[in-house]
């Protein structure tokens, strides 16, 4: 806990820190702004995949169409989201003394892995995803899955705000505490 | 005429004691809320990319459009639901609120670009679809509705900022039931179900 709290001190006094700390009140919500747009695409192309997969929609593209589709925006608005989740960290580095924040980066790898895999899967199985895997109950439960993780996502993310709500659980309750 | 009672009955109306004396439903509502609009963000992206002709391009608009749009408006009637519980617990206050005011401005533009669009080109849409790039005059429309809708993200989020301070936080009531009660119950006895399995 006091690790946490250590780097949070540290990342606050950086200059670069100092910098964006200055410029906060139009900083925070414009990177917030463009966080919340970037977790909109990638929650798009995830729902597309998952609804192709269940086949409720784009049933006219195949499996392999679908993920070369809406693939490279999801990498993309995951690296946007990446740096602007680091600009908004530099700026209030708040969030490292959450619970919220480390649940939601455990689930954001979960996240990416399942994507990862479900790209390397296709790519390299692509007739079988259309012609058998889509109407298998594990891999409709899969697809259905990766959609919920990233709604988790969101709600953690959300939660970073209010910390509280996860009691002692949160890191800087404890440190509250204590002091 | 005034909003003044009405608004005031509106914040002091269950629903909206409600959420404001607990700990959960607010954040969960913001929670909610960032999903439904990023999910009427993101879909309405894919029909204005396809009619830019950036992404998507080898099927037809007609075919996106009828896929994604049904989506983009139950993103949307959650979003006006969530949003509309969120507005109760404060309702005097956002209605004053300028980002709250430019962002429903805002919201009427897009509305309004929708409503032209579907009402003249969309109309058409059977004879354009399949082209790679929609006619000159639907690619300003898809451009205005990027613009408009991110601006209407950057104005819903300044409004948190500008109407819930650190005070109001601070001054939030104690949760009815929280972690803390939970984690000792489940700590100072020995769980249920782990008991009841010893012979």
């Amino acid at each position: 806990m006091s690790v946490l709290k250590s780097v949070h001190d540290w990342v606050q006094n950086t200059p670069p820190s100092l910098l964006l700390q200055r410029n906060e009140a139009w900083f925070i919500p414009t990177m917030q702004s463009i966080h919340i747009a970037a977790i909109g695409v990638v929650l798009a192309c995830v729902l597309m995949m998952t609804l192709r997969v269940l086949g409720v929609c784009g049933a006219d593209r195949s499996v392999l169409q679908t993920q070369e589709r809406f693939g490279p925006w999801l990498t993309g608005a995951l690296w946007l989201l990446l740096a602007t989740g680091l600009l908004i960290i530099l700026c209030e580095p708040r969030a490292l003394v959450t619970f919220s924040f480390w649940l939601k980066m455990a689930l954001v790898a979960i996240g990416a892995l399942v994507a990862w895999l479900f790209r390397r899967s296709v790519r390299a199985h692509a007739e079988s995803w259309d012609a058998t895997l889509v109407r298998r109950r594990p891999v409709k439960a899969m697809a259905v899955i990766a959609l919920v993780i990233w709604v988790a996502i969101i709600f953690l993310g959300r939660f970073i705000a209010y910390d509280q709500i996860w009691g002692r659980l949160s890191p800087s309750a404890v440190a509250g505490a204590s002091q | 005429m005034s909003l003044t009672p009405l608004l005031t009955a509106l914040q002091n109306s269950g629903v909206a004691v409600a959420i404001r004396n607990s700990l959960y439903y607010f954040p969960m509502l913001e929670a909610i809320h960032v999903i439904a609009l990023g999910l009427v963000f993101g879909t309405i992206m894919i029909v204005d990319l396809r009619m830019l002709g950036i992404a998507g391009t080898q099927r037809s608009y007609v075919r996106i459009s009828s896929d994604v749009l049904r989506w983009t408006w139950g993103a949307f009637g959650l979003a006006v639901l969530t949003g509309a519980l969120m507005f109760t617990t404060n309702a005097r206050v956002y209605v004053d609120n300028t980002f709250f005011r430019i962002k429903f401005a805002l919201m009427a533009l897009a509305g309004l670009n929708m409503l032209v669009f579907q009402l003249t080109l969309a109309r058409t849409a059977e004879e354009w679809g399949e082209a790679g790039k929609a006619p000159p005059r639907a690619r300003i429309a898809a451009t205005l509705s990027l613009l408009l809708w991110l601006a209407v993200i950057f104005m819903g989020r300044s409004v948190g900022f500008t109407t819930t301070g650190q005070a109001a936080k601070l001054s939030a009531p104690p949760p009815n039931v929280d972690f803390n009660s939970f984690l000792e119950s489940s700590s100072s006895s020995s769980a249920p179900p782990a008991s009841s399995a010893q012979p």
